[in-house]
């Protein structure tokens, strides 16, 4: 196999392109089956992700990619450097690391990032502010359903 | 900083529009129970999202039974408290010192049958016998609890002289309860629905007089529990199965030793386990029998090797977890509490010390029953007919520890 067959080019939304080794690509499952359907050549558009967010997605494919049999990362090692990746990114990151992660389907990246979420969504403050979500309840109606879960707030 | 959160807000608005419902109901899965219930009385929108059918079912109960729990009842002179703690996956090979926190659910300052006799189904706590009102000499009734929400239901009470378990029926997501007559040998047999408006006791038939050994264990739809029985020459051991849904009774006969064995659900499979310790080497012998086929019984005898850190003497054998790692727990609060996990295909034993019953050891030792594969549920099945716990006398509060300091000062002056 030539150089150039193993890697190939990710080109974003915003036309920023990045060469990858294709066993880091194909990751993702919608990259997998566009390879395999060769309906592309070398170069994959991406039409729904944003050349900052597809350095994200590349930084941690790079670093989950088994590549020539030089994958022996420990699994403790991968799960700290998973929580430093996710630790500083902000909400609007996080969201659009979701987006890409289910667009082009990497389930272990679309189970971290939503873990994220999940992990800094705790309080009601919290899911007010990050889900950015107004109460629309009346005042009857909010002491009711309060009532009906009130064992969630007793501490 | 409320500048800098504005501006996400802002930027966040747009991103949020663009994020389809399915990918939030993926984030809300992994929300613990209680930030759910909390997020409920936030809109209107993610109230009746986060009620579906469908979040529960599909979403969160997969990954709540991704991460079953142990279930833990502390029992007191005259209260209880419910402990949980997270449930090891995997244990082979890991380090001899895994340490794990419980967590507090709640205390019980009730009258009750001592918690030895209560049981586990599906999520629920049964106890069969608990004062609920406040005046004393009032009668004791079963109830039923939910220990992540911490709903209850009282139920009609029993005849004094009788036992019950709580049964499921998985296909009509129906809760039951079984009563027998206890501790005497009569036929006496009573079934109750949960959720049917007026509940009542309901007579129904069993085809054999039999005198009840052992707790129940409900495995799919069917509750199983040991007895005895005899006729004019002997006395034999029996499993006796009720099935929840069709509501009939079916016997199995065992061999006599079964007489001291505990009942499990090994994969699935009814089984039993017996305890044979050997003072000599310090050793435990377990005897585990499997239910295979119809009547066809499975028999093996696993030594686990006299051990430094469990004594084998105070632990009892309290269930298989889903993946058939058989687990250990002891049987009274201790200075140092384990719970100890043995894998019978792979031979490994591996001891897990369970942190935060400290208090319940310094003042009096309480009795600890340890149920496994529990997971956490938000009550899509009983919420009909389970109350909030108001008017149970409860504590939510986890009691206060006594300062680490003072503890460790205690503790060297032990011998």
């Amino acid at each position: 196999m030539s150089k150039s067959e193993k890697k190939i080019v990710l080109k974003s939304l915003d036309n920023e392109a990045f060469e990858v080794e294709k066993a880091v690509a194909l990751q993702s499952q919608t990259i997998w089956v566009m390879c395999e359907d060769k309906c592309v050549g070398n170069e994959i558009p991406l039409e729904n992700v944003t050349g900052q967010i597809l350095a994200k997605v590349i930084d941690y494919c790079k670093k989950h990619a088994v590549v020539d049999g030089d994958g022996d990362e420990s699994s403790e090692e991968l799960k700290n450097w998973d929580t430093e990746f996710t630790k500083n990114m902000d909400q609007s990151t996080l969201f659009n690391m979701i987006l890409a992660a289910n667009y082009l389907n990497i389930k272990s990246l679309l189970n971290l990032t939503c873990q994220a979420v999940a992990d800094k969504t705790k309080t009601i403050d919290e899911f007010h502010t990050f889900l950015n979500i107004e109460n629309n309840f009346t005042p009857e109606e909010e002491a009711q359903i309060c009532q009906e879960n009130l064992w969630a707030f007793d501490d | 900083i409320s500048q800098y959160s504005t501006i996400m807000m802002k930027r966040g608005v747009k991103i949020l529009d663009s994020v389809p419902i399915d990918l939030f109901l993926e984030i809300f899965s992994r929300l613990p129970s209680k930030s759910i219930s909390r997020f409920r009385c936030v809109s209107k929108l993610w109230g009746s999202m986060l009620h579906r059918q469908y979040f529960f079912t599909e979403l969160f109960l997969t990954r709540s039974s991704a991460r079953p729990r142990l279930l833990f009842i502390l029992q007191g002179l005259r209260e209880c408290s419910v402990f949980s703690s997270p449930q090891l996956q995997n244990p082979y090979g890991k380090s001899s010192s895994l340490v794990v926190s419980a967590d507090f659910h709640v205390k019980f300052s009730r009258d009750m049958w001592p918690a030895e006799f209560c049981g586990f189904t599906c999520g629920l706590i049964y106890f069969y016998s608990m004062r609920i009102s406040e005046k004393k000499g009032d009668d004791k009734v079963p109830v039923i609890f939910n220990p992540t929400t911490r709903q209850y239901a009282s139920l009609p009470e029993t005849d004094r002289f009788s036992r019950s378990f709580l049964g499921f029926d998985p296909i009509d997501k129906q809760f039951k309860v079984l009563s027998m007559p206890f501790p005497k040998f009569s036929n006496d047999h009573r079934i109750l629905t949960l959720g049917t408006g007026e509940m009542s006791w309901k007579k129904i038939q069993c085809p054999l007089i039999h005198y009840l050994l052992s707790k129940e264990i409900c495995i799919n739809d069917v509750l199983y529990y040991l007895a005895e029985t005899s006729d004019d020459e002997e006395v034999s051991i029996i499993v006796v199965c009720f099935d929840v849904r069709a509501e009939k009774f079916k016997i199995i006969e065992v061999e006599e030793s079964f007489y001291y064995a505990t009942l499990i659900n090994y994969k699935g499979k009814l089984g039993g386990i017996r305890q044979k310790y050997d003072g000599d080497s310090n050793t435990l012998e377990l005897h585990m029998w499997v239910l295979e086929d119809v009547e066809k019984w499975s028999k093996n005898v696993y030594t686990l090797p006299a051990d430094k850190i469990v004594d084998f003497r105070i632990v009892s054998v309290v269930g298989v977890t889903a993946t058939g790692e058989i687990v250990l727990s002891m049987r009274h609060t201790s200075k140092s509490f384990y719970v100890s996990y043995f894998n019978p295909e792979r031979k490994t034993l591996q001891h897990v010390e369970i942190q935060g019953f400290g208090a319940y050891y310094d003042e009096n030792r309480h009795r600890v029953v340890t149920f496994v594969d529990y997971v956490e549920d938000l009550n899509v099945n009983d919420a009909k007919y389970l109350k909030s716990s108001q008017c149970l006398n409860i504590t939510r509060q986890r009691p206060k520890l006594p300062k680490p300091q003072n503890r460790r000062r205690r503790n060297r002056g032990q011998p």
